[in-house]
């Protein structure tokens, strides 16, 4: 395996930049999937039949709670792949360590918010707002479910094998996996709750 | 320790801080819809340019091109998508 040391290790064989492209095709992908969510999204919000609406179930406190969350462990998975970069396997596995228990902190709070929608009458069947809501959410959420696996699989790898060509490039490949979460849910954030609180 | 923390992702985590601040202001402050929207477009948007290139590392590698080039077309199906929805389902104009 030729290795190219003038790149970052992630990048450092011809199929290591392969697996990062393809990478970001699937993000494209992945845009998409969400554009439809939000087209029908913002075509059934007002569908609420005799249930309730998004104003009337929203709550500011889990919503902020929530954004931080997020917005923190896209950082911390960030210091992470410096770390990486910097050979410091301790600092990025504390970091990436942290970055996932930020993340099931925030499915928690999650799944609180969807005992609530339930508990205050609006469930998957209620109306069609409430359906395309629970399925927005839950499809972000079951993305972060997958990361959370995902990313204690690449932690107990580097423990066991360190950093190689292969652990960085999972790892990197990871980060742009989790960012791209927290991209989805800064638009989750604004379009569906805040503007339905507005 | 210092090494760890490089200046431009703390800048742009303290910058996406701020961006969040300025968005939650729509809910705090009794704003227009048309004004709040605008806010909540500009806020989001510059956010996730933000993700993209301090912290997904979009424009470091040799592929860069073909990186932006792949995201700007998952961007724009995913607008057409949405605002042609828009125009057919809600706005009526089709």
């Amino acid at each position: 395996m030729k290795i190219d040391h003038s790149q970052p290790l992630e990048y450092g064989t011809e199929q290591n930049k392969m697996n990062i492209l393809g990478f970001w095709i699937f993000l494209g992908a992945e845009i998409m999937l969400f554009g439809t969510l939000f087209a029908s999204y913002f075509t059934l919000e007002n569908r609420i039949g005799s249930g309730p609406s998004g104003a009337d179930i929203f709550e500011i406190t889990p919503i902020i709670i929530e954004t931080f969350l997020l917005l923190t462990s896209s950082f911390t998975i960030g210091l992470a792949i410096h770390a990486m970069r910097l050979g410091r396997q301790k600092a990025m596995l504390t970091f990436f360590g942290i970055t996932l228990v930020l993340g099931l902190a925030f499915l928690s709070v999650e799944i609180y918010e969807f005992f609530h929608y339930v508990h205050v009458g609006a469930g998957l069947q209620t109306s069609a707002f409430s359906a395309i809501l629970l399925t927005t959410l839950g499809t972000h959420g079951a993305h972060v479910t997958f990361g959370l696996l995902w990313g204690l699989g690449i932690i107990l790898q580097i423990k066991k094998r360190g950093l190689t060509v292969e652990t960085t490039n999972k790892s990197f490949i990871f980060s742009l996996y989790w960012h791209f979460l927290d991209v989805v849910w800064i638009f989750i954030f604004s379009f569906i709750y805040l503007k339905g609180l507005m | 320790m210092k090494e760890l923390f490089p200046r431009k992702q703390v800048m742009g985590f303290i910058f996406s801080l701020v961006l969040t601040v300025a968005a939650l202001l729509v809910y705090f402050l009794d704003l227009s819809f048309a004004l709040g929207m605008t806010v909540l477009l500009v806020t989001a948007f510059l956010q996730a340019g933000l993700q993209l290139v301090v912290f997904m590392h979009a424009g470091e590698s040799e592929d860069k091109a073909t990186i932006y080039t792949n995201v700007y077309y998952g961007l724009i199906i995913a607008l057409v998508t949405i605002f042609g929805t828009l125009l057919a389902m809600i706005w009526g104009m089709v």
